[in-house]
């Protein structure tokens, strides 16, 4: 019986090719872009999921205020020293420490910059980072320890064993390697290359130990709880430690926040969905693929099975009955299934290193794994369920004298729920289109952005050596062909990082005692160089006086409420000083994070770390040649590593932008799919008029009348999917939208394009057809029947 | 063998009610010929589905081989149907997917037949039917006359008791027409019980009693 089900079903899939071929490429696509989907999803709900202890760890912030609307994922480093040592729920604790400029490490020829990481020993006992040599309990064995990755230790040594080698830095120290690490995973929100030892930091501090300074916010620290214990407790008693140990009117009311550790890759401190938003939308997207193949293959099945009531009443005339009918198109969707997961799998092979580059993850997609098999077993279900059950039973059930005369209740052509399921279809694709050229516009905007100060054809670099003679270096550099300014700063403009309470100025509230300026320390050309705006003020006057000068933001000028600025004595680190000059608001951080207050000073021993170098574009090579030779005369011993500050932007976007395009991509095959259901329900429905379409020409209906017969049901759905659509997709996108402070709006013509959009597929796929049909030879079409 | 009493038969659309048969009520013995004749739309088909129990009746009394099956429920329906009746229309209704071998294979599908068991059947029948060489041919390559004789040989490869006929000649010229109607008279003289409606007094005259309908009603009964 089963042989006859399967040779059956593969009769009507040969016989009938277009249909076969559509539900096949139309399962199989799906299949394969939403287990891509799902891989994502599964690949980011799984970061920092790889500790063993992981649910009892916890990122430790310091938020101010009473709203919690300052919060930075630092600590100071006795705070994990005196937690441990005073709170029983707290088992253990690390500090880590991102040294953000580069060492030079040297073995024998080899010599490379890096980015060392200073950390607590326990950091592999609190975390379950693999050490493949050395002791995980004890892997430094002294204050000049050094554990390398696995890449960095085959840099360095190649096939040579590592342990025990002696890297040198630049100062002359030489670390001895105690241990070899795994490489980090890349689902780690902890990426480290090169650890050090924490206690390194503590020394030469004589005058000011660091296990005692309270008020240096730079480590993050880990806490690792006992079962049970409750993390707002723990944060609220860490915060009572610190005061106890500082007081002052500055944390009074300071508060730490425990965030989970597996929480650090999709949620921010306070719990906010960040990444899990993108998360939720890729679920749904993928949701929507699988939806939308479902209902195409539901659709052309039932429409198509009412094509088929002559051979099922046949088939009921000899002596089938409801179940063997039942099976036998159950065994034509099996078939059809098969085939598609089939194909499925071999797209998703083919595509999944190019999935890998551009979604830059590492995700691997293995037949053995549960989660694969489970989605293919939920469409199954829904497939079967839905589009083999449903004719199935519709097909089993009728009244097989009616049928050999073809009339089919429920199954007829003006099938009520068949234009159901297209308008829910086509309301998708067309949200889809929607969402897609918000969250284009929305990623331009952020691109096109004015950000307060320029970024084209401007690039940095480190300034290593060419702090050490600064003044000169810069004379010498703006003196160079194709270099139009050069500047400096402690920091990047972009994101900066450094901020303080240390702001006071005459008549400062009570409750303000808590105010938070972020800081950058600058040359005096900065703001000039960088084209950033003073609405007030003259700005620095290239004078020695000039150390005691500061410009501030809008933003600041606007929270501290000073009136008549320019000329106002404010204390900034207990040092007085004038405000010379009020600066336009500039984006100091991602688009995400409303401006915040800021005050640019000049102090060469803050570091000035990063040199700008603005040029244009006809002469941004030969500016680099040129900076690059002066390079090296100083920096001999770095690598010249620039970067043109618009990449830099470009990164600090660069998952928005992947998964921008990403949704694009799957937008467009959902969208495709959509159009592929819609051209086979039209071709059907195109094939079973033929015997009405020839009787109308004969009778002299024209071309253009013809069309309209057939397409005018299917445009008016998805005229009315429209409807539905648009005031969801407006729903949706601004809910999106709220994720980014500054950001676009949602304009009219975004809708009518998409409507025009969708529609002019729609109609493309509907009027081809259509048009098929209408110019096939009426004589033919009448014989056929 | 068929015992038909009262038979009220309505079809319902929105506006208008037919009444399609009329109190009838007729006698087949088993082993019998019968030829139901009558102008178009006088109810003919529609007594032959409920005959085959393809159809609901509204009202009256069928009995098959003494069993009461006017109440019958779709499943014991299908049952009685594939091990005692066998169809043929006047458009043959073939499977186009399926080859004339397989065609008539399909009651003994349905019947749980072992495999061996059909092919041995099968082939008997289409040797019988003259058709054998054609076993591998899908419907559409063959002759309308072709077509109909495996229509017969599948009706009649369960060895069903009794054969319902729409017009089976309807859509055959005279040639292909005796040839089918040869068939079937073979089959009754091997015990077949036949009802077969037709519009052709030449092929009633292979019957051995005719009913003549109108309107819905038996109007008169002659013996051949
Ligand atoms: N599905 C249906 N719905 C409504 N009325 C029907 C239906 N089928 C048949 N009828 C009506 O029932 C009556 C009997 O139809 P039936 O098909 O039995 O006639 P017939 O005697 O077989 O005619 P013909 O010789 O033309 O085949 C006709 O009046 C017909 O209009
Ligand atoms: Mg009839």
């Amino acid at each position: 019986m089963l042989r006859n089900y399967f040779k059956s079903a593969i009769r009507n899939l040969v016989k009938n090719k277009l249909y076969s071929i559509i539900n096949i490429i139309g399962l199989s696509v799906s299949l394969a872009a939403s287990i891509l989907l799902l891989l994502w999803v599964w690949d980011e709900l799984n970061f920092d999921k790889m500790h063993s202890k992981g649910d009892r760890i916890f990122r430790t912030a310091a938020a101010m205020g009473s709203t919690k609307d300052r919060v930075w994922e630092h600590t100071s480093a006795p705070l994990a020293i005196f937690g441990k040592e005073e709170l029983p729920e707290i088992e253990d604790a690390c500090r880590i420490q991102e040294y953000n400029n580069f060492l030079l490490f040297t073995y024998r020829d080899k010599k490379f910059n890096e980015k060392a990481t200073y950390v607590d020993p326990n950091i592999f006992t609190l975390f379950s980072f693999e050490l493949l040599e050395g002791n995980p309990k004890k892997p430094f064995t002294d204050n000049r320890s050094i554990i390398l990755n696995e890449t960095l230790a085959k840099k360095y040594f190649g096939s040579e064993p590592a342990i025990g080698k002696l890297l040198q830095i630049k100062n002359g120290d030489s670390y001895k390697v105690t241990g070899i690490m795994k490489d980090m995973p890349s689902n780690s929100s902890l990426q480290y290359d090169l650890l050090l030892p924490f206690d390194i930091l503590a020394e030469n501090r004589q005058h000011n130990p660091l296990n005692s300074d309270w008020g240096n916010f730079d480590y993050q620290t880990y806490f690792l709880l006992r079962p049970g214990a409750s993390p707002e407790r723990v944060g609220k008693q860490l915060a009572v430690i610190h005061r106890r140990n500082q007081p002052s009117d500055f944390f009074k009311d300071l508060i730490y926040l425990l965030q989970p550790l597996e929480k650090m890759h999709l949620y921010d401190v306070l719990g906010h969905e960040q990444g899990m938003r993108q998360v939720k939308i890729f679920l749904l997207v993928a949701f929507v693929i699988l939806l939308i193949a479902c209902i195409n293959y539901v659709n052309l099945v039932t429409a198509r099975s009412s094509r088929r009531s002559r051979e099922v009443s046949v088939r009921k005339v000899v002596g089938a009955n409801k179940s063997h009918l039942f099976w036998q198109f159950l065994t034509e969707s099996s078939v059809i299934f098969l085939l598609s997961i089939i194909i499925a799998i071999a797209l998703i092979f083919i595509f999944m290193p190019l999935y890998n580059d551009l979604s830059g993850k590492q995700m691997i997609f293995s037949l053995f794994d549960a989660k694969v098999w489970f989605l293919f077993g939920c469409t199954m279900i829904v497939i079967l369920g839905a589009a083999g059950i449903y004719p199935a039973l519709m097909l089993s059930k009728f009244n097989p004298a009616l049928a050999l005369k073809g009339i089919l209740p429920g199954l007829g052509k003006n099938n009520g729920f068949r234009r159901l399921l297209v308008i829910i279809q086509f309301s998708c694709s067309i949200v889809l289109i929607i969402s897609t050229l918000i969250i284009g516009r929305q990623l331009t905007y952020i691109r096109t952005a004015d950000l307060g100060y320029t970024k084209e054809s401007v690039f940095t670099f480190s300034a290593f050596n060419f702090t050490k003679n600064y003044e000169a270096i810069r004379d010498e550099l703006q003196r160079q062909p194709g270099v139009l300014g050069v500047t400096t700063a402690s920091q990047s403009v972009m994101n900066l990082m450094s901020s303080t309470g240390d702001f006071n100025w005459d008549g400062k509230p009570a409750n303000m005692s808590n105010f938070i300026i972020n800081q950058l320390s600058i040359d005096r050309n900065f703001p000039e160089v960088m084209d950033m705006k003073l609405v007030d003020g003259k700005g620095f006057t290239g004078t020695a006086a000039d150390s005691a000068h500061f410009i501030i933001n809008e933003t600041a000028l606007k929270q501290t409420g000073l009136q008549n600025p320019v000329g106002k004595t404010v204390t900034f680190h207990d040092q007085p000083g004038t405000i010379v000059g009020v600066v336009k608001d500039f984006h100091f951080k991602d688009m995400k994070t409303r401006i915040e207050p800021c005050i640019l000073f000049i102090n060469p021993y803050w570091g000035w770390n990063t040199i700008y170098i603005k040029t244009s574009g006809k002469e941004a090579q030969a500016a680099l040649n040129s900076v690059e030779k002066l390079w090296k005369q100083y920096n001999a011993d770095y690598e010249f590593n620039y970067k043109f500050m618009d990449d830099s932007f470009d990164e600090m976007y660069r998952s928005d932008i992947r998964s921008g395009k990403l949704f694009n991509l799957f937008a467009s095959i959902a969208i495709l799919l959509s159009c592929l259901g819609l051209f086979g329900l039209v071709t059907f429905t195109a094939e079973t008029k033929v015997k009405e379409i020839g009787i109308r020409k004969t009778l002299g209906a024209s071309v253009n009348q013809i069309i309209l017969l057939i397409s005018k049901d299917f445009l008016r759905l998805v005229g009315v999917s429209f409807l539905v659509a648009f005031p969801l997709a407006w729903w949706m996108m601004s809910k999106w939208l709220e994720n980014y402070v500054y950001r676009t709006n949602i304009h009219a013509w975004v809708f009518i394009v998409a409507g025009l959009t969708a529609f002019i597929i729609a109609a493309i796929t509907v009027c081809g057809q259509a048009l098929k049909a209408a110019q096939s030879n009426p004589v033919k079409s009448l014989r056929s029947e | 063998m068929i015992k038909i009493t009262e038979l009220q038969k309505y079809y319902r659309t929105e506006e208008v009610e037919t009444v399609a048969l009329n109190s009838l009520s007729i006698d087949v013995q088993k082993g019998e010929f019968v030829a139901v004749m009558g102008p178009s739309g006088c109810g003919k088909s529609t007594l032959l589905n409920i005959i085959g129990l393809l159809d609901d009746l509204d009202e009256g009394s069928y009995k098959f081989n003494d069993i009461e099956v006017a109440k019958f429920n779709e499943r014991k329906r299908s049952d009685l149907r594939k091990h005692n009746i066998g169809f043929v229309f006047q458009s043959f209704n073939l499977i186009d997917e399926l080859t004339v071998f397989e065609n008539v294979e399909l009651p003994l599908i349905y019947t749980k037949v072992p495999a061996a068991e059909r092919k041995k059947r099968v082939e008997e029948v289409l040797e019988k039917v003259q058709i054998m060489h054609r076993r591998n041919h899908f419907p559409q390559q063959l002759s309308g006359g072709q077509q109909q004789r495996v229509a017969v040989a599948r009706a009649v490869v369960n060895n069903p008791k009794l054969i319902l006929a729409d017009e089976p000649t309807g859509n055959l010229d005279s040639n292909n027409g005796n040839e089918v109607m040869q068939l079937l008279t073979e089959l009754n003289d091997q015990g077949t019980t036949i009802v077969m409606v037709t519009h052709s007094e030449h092929d009633a005259r292979y019957s051995d009693r005719i009913i003549r309908m109108l309107d819905g009603q038996v109007v008169m009964t002659t013996v051949g």
